[in-house]
């Protein structure tokens, strides 16, 4: 979408250029990407707001027919809510395809609409379309085989929750997953917290990934509590927090048989004092603590009985759990006593039910169909709830700052109270990008939920695989060959760039520099061709499986890689020449938006966000992966903690990329591309025309997928906004039981206003520019 | 052969009322055939949402109509004390041969005395932008962190 207008690709040159603000002065509305249940209600009415004449561009392939995300809190195509007039396909489409759909648009206006014969009073001609909307279920097909398959009945039985019988990857025999040895410093802990918790607190016995506890529901506090402040090390990051749905577990032994998850005893005066061994959890509480010095990791998990459990909030020891247990509660029907503002965060304000519980659905098409009507019904939250208006306050101006606005970045909502053009008090309204990824991850087997993962950031592309890919690999305990290691290592950074170079045009743009976008474009283009040339996508390649790649590089890689590396380390150049330094740009940012390394530590701020205030801190360098110890890179910091610090931390950072892009492509290792242990990869096609064993593990993998071993790991990388990490819980299918992802977006985000209270509304677009969030890693 | 006069054959050239007559009907007839041409064209399909002020997409929240603080107030006033201030010295540049010295003087004289007042704004802050009382809060915590905490 942004691509279209930048030079390559020029849509000026279709007569269409300028992009309004607001629907008055538009006469094209193209809704790009998925359309949600909660801001259906936006569209309709910006449609409404329109002048005539209008007409509706529906981009992507989400946008079309809900596309990949046939999920609770997708509607299933905009037509269902205003007349489309032209469909563009893809996902996402290519400029290209954007431009096609202009064109189409403006021959349809001229061969059927001709709106200018009703100006004119001539009769005739129509200004836009009149077909009418269509309706779920009715006018259009419900059906996920598609239209025309009404007369045949559906085989076998639904994958979807609550339980899938008779699952076939039982009869697959799978290895036990990956155990670690502990350090000698978690061992340590480990006695430490036993000898002061005693019952409460019992280690597990194995563990794929890291130090992990189960803590009675009565204790984790004080647990939490001694971690953060007198343990050694100190474990001051809450990392994540989520749920666990146990309900629909297909093998409910408690301990010590089963080594999973344990209830809580309940004693005399009805607390619990410690993991019960007979009774198994409705719920598992799950707390992923982080410690940076020295670098490490360390799991609580709580279980949880009844159909409303209770628990306390951390909120006090942790702020930034403050939106982690919202979105506990919200998703799952967790409640937080002592929680300061316990209300939806992500689902609209009046959704029925708990998302992640198995009981809800998961499909769009298994609930009822979303209307018109729907979204008259459901409008967003009033502003007025957001704000704590004192009494005797003077008179503050009360104004929503998107979720349509060109500054937002996205589909993001500040409600801000204005005393003047200063900001007195601002909240933020998430989840009008919430694709439901998590449950779909549920139903989609280990393989075909990667290319879901590339849209979780999507201008991470296949950093995003790495995550997710990583967390499973070290489940199952897949070794990946140092090739594979190294494309993914290179692959990564790239995306890394491409990321910056888009921020560097619209940070720059948010202040009022018009200049580097074109610029930047000119140079993302560049390296899009060379993502192009060897993964055959732009922006959502896919690219990388279970075990290693999706297929060797391919001739000319090295040259086209070269060639990028070196255009981009002199454009760099340019691009400083015409900020860092720039006066305008400097009053804009120095100062503004400070956020305190205390502040930023607390409240789980990660990626160059982080950096910007002071800490030397990136998982590539900290907790290496995928090889990065083989590469000698610098972790850029800054210590002005504002808008300017973080510009100085990623601009650099492009920089350190390319040192590394350089080293991986030089010393690029021959051999496999992918693993040779074929039980949970897509075997290399030339071996499956040679034995059978691989034509089986072919078959099997590409159909059914693999089935990976019972157990749970989390791993984290460093993608370009900061953490990511994919914590997977499997029951031994061939799907996800849990799939969560911590996103640096969520904690960056909810860390804003402390940074824009007191400033003025200008200075908050150059917060959001220096922030660099995205949308669907905020919600996802 | 005599020139003809001229002189008396036609009426001096008398700018006067009919001119200005001239002028306000062409400028109705031109503002009137705007309208009417813009109330014909402009296709009027009004409903309660499309009469709605938009604020992205959401239904706004109170009235704007109340006292609101705008900082711009006192800047205009100011660009508009000083603009006054131009009008005249244009003026004198014009007749700057004519009045001479003493006209020098005296226009030299209302610069300085403008000039004072600018440098007294200044110094009082007049220039800062958004209301004197409330300025950006310090950074809450010091920025760097002893390194036992970590």
């Amino acid at each position: 979408m942004a691509a279209v207008f930048t030079p390559r690709f020029d849509l000026a040159r279709f007569g269409a250029e300028v992009l309004r603000g607001s629907p008055r002065q538009a006469d094209v509305i193209i809704v790009a990407g998925t359309v949600f249940k909660k801001i259906a209600p936006i569209i309709v009415r910006l449609y409404e707001q329109m002048a005539e004449p209008k007409w509706v561009i529906s981009m992507g392939s989400c946008c079309n027919c809900g596309g990949m995300y046939d999920v609770y809190s997708v509607v299933q195509g905009l037509n269902q809510l205003i007349p489309v007039d032209v469909y563009v396909t893809g996902c996402p489409p290519r400029p290209e395809a954007l431009e096609h759909g202009l064109t189409i648009l403006q021959q349809k206006i001229l061969s059927e609409e001709r709106p200018s014969r009703s100006v004119l009073h001539l009769g005739g001609g129509t200004q836009g379309t009149t077909h009418p909307i269509l309706i779920d279920g009715k006018t259009k097909s419900r059906d996920t085989r598609g239209p025309g398959m009404e007369g045949i009945p559906i085989r076998g039985t639904s994958v979807t929750s609550p339980r899938f019988w008779d699952s076939r990857s039982d009869l697959i025999w799978a290895p036990p997953p990956r155990q670690v040895e502990l350090h000698e410093r978690d061992k340590s802990l480990a006695h430490v917290l036993e000898e002061k918790f005693g019952d409460s607190i019992q280690k597990t016995h194995e563990t794929s990934d890291m130090l992990t506890f189960h803590v009675a529901e009565n204790r984790v506090k004080g647990v939490l509590k001694f971690l953060k402040t007198e343990a050694s090390p100190k474990y001051l990051r809450l990392d994540d927090l989520t749920a666990i749905d146990e309900s629909a577990r297909r093998d409910q032994k408690p301990l010590p048989y089963y080594d999973g998850t344990v209830a809580n005893e309940v004693g005399q005066n009805g607390k619990s004092v410690c993991p019960d061994k007979g009774v198994y959890p409705d719920y598992t509480l799950v707390y992923h603590l982080l410690s940076f010095d020295p670098p490490g990791r360390l799991r609580l998990k709580v279980g949880l009985t009844g159909q409303d459990p209770t628990t306390q909030t951390v909120t006090d020891i942790w702020p930034s759990a403050n939106w982690y247990e919202r979105e506990t509660y919200e998703m799952f029907g967790i409640r937080f006593e002592g929680h300061p503002d316990l209300r939806r965060l992500i689902m609209p304000h009046d959704w029925e039910g708990y998302p992640l519980q198995k009981s809800h659905p998961g499909r769009a098409t298994e609930m009822a169909p979303y209307t018109r009507a729907s979204a008259l019904k459901h409008q967003p939250l009033d502003a007025g709830a957001f704000v704590k208006q004192r009494e005797g306050d003077q008179e503050l101006l009360v104004l929503n700052i998107g979720p349509q606005h060109v500054g937002t970045h996205g589909l993001m909502r500040f409600i801000v109270s204005l005393d003047g053009e200063r900001i007195s008090d601002i909240s933020l309204d998430i989840g009008y990008h919430h694709r439901g990824v998590e449950k779909i991850g549920e139903h989609q087997s280990w393989h075909q939920f990667i290319p879901y993962t590339d849209r979780v950031d999507y201008m991470g592309g296949v950093a995003n695989n790495l995550s997710y890919l990583q967390s499973v690999e070290i489940l199952a305990g897949i070794k990946v060959p140092e090739r594979a290691q190294y494309v993914r290592v290179m692959l990564s950074e790239i995306f890394r760039i491409n990321n910056h170079l888009v921020w560097f045009g619209t940070n720059a743009h948010d202040v009022g520099a018009m200049t580097p976008t074109f610029y930047t474009f000119r140079e993302r283009e560049q390296l899009m061709d060379v993502v192009e040339l060897i993964t055959g996508g732009r922006l959502h390649p896919a690219w990388f499986r279970i075990g290693g790649l999706a297929m060797d590089l391919p001739d000319g890689w090295k040259e086209a890689v070269d060639r990028f590396v070196k255009t981009l380390r002199e454009r760099i150049r340019d691009y400083e020449a015409l900020i860092t330094k720039n006066p305008i740009f400097k009053a804009r940012t120095q100062g503004v938006g400070v956020l305190s390394l205390k502040d930023a530590m607390e409240w789980g701020v990660t990626g160059p966000n982080l950096r910007a205030c002071g800490l030397e801190w990136d998982l590539r360098k900290k907790i290496p992966y995928s090889s990065y110890e083989n590469f000698e890179f610098d972790i850029p910091i800054a210590t002005g903690c504002d808008c300017y610090a973080r510009y100085l931390v990623r601009v650099e950072e492009i920089r350190q990329s390319l040192r590394i892009i350089e080293q991986a492509a030089n010393q690029m290792p021959g051999g496999r591309y992918v693993t040779d242990d074929y039980r949970y990869t897509v075997p290399e096609k030339k071996d499956t025309l040679k034995d059978i064993e691989s034509l089986i593990h072919h078959f099997i993998n590409t159909t059914r997928g693999p089935k990976v071993p019972k157990g749970e790991a989390y791993t984290a990388t460093e993608i370009s906004r900061g953490e990511q990490g994919y914590y997977v819980v499997s029951d031994g299918l061939n799907m996800a039981y849990r799939m969560r992802i911590r996103t640096p977006g969520f904690a960056n985000v909810q860390v804003m206003p402390l940074m824009a209270r007191g400033g003025l509304i200008s200075d908050l677009l150059a917060i959001i520019g220096s922030i660099d969030y995205i949308l669907p890693d905020i919600d996802r | 052969m005599e020139p003809i006069s001229t002189i008396n054959v036609l009426s001096p050239w008398e700018p006067g009322i009919l001119a200005l007559g001239v002028f306000t009907l062409m400028s109705l007839i031109l503002i009137i055939a705007l309208l009417f041409l813009a109330n014909w064209i402009g296709e009027k399909k009004p409903n309660p949402e499309k009469l709605r002020p938009y604020e992205c997409g959401i239904i706004p929240t109170g009235t704007a109509r109340f006292r609101y603080p705008v900082a711009f107030y006192l800047i205009a006033a100011f660009f508009l004390i000083f603009d006054v201030e131009a009008a005249y010295i244009f003026s004198w540049a014009i007749a700057f041969e004519r009045l001479g010295w003493p006209g020098w003087l005296q226009i030299s004289f209302f610069i300085v005395i403008l000039l004072i007042s600018l440098f007294y704004i200044w110094k009082k802050g007049g220039l800062e932008w958004g209301s004197t009382t409330h300025k950006n809060p310090p950074i809450r915590e010091t920025s760097s962190l002893p390194s036992s905490t970590l």
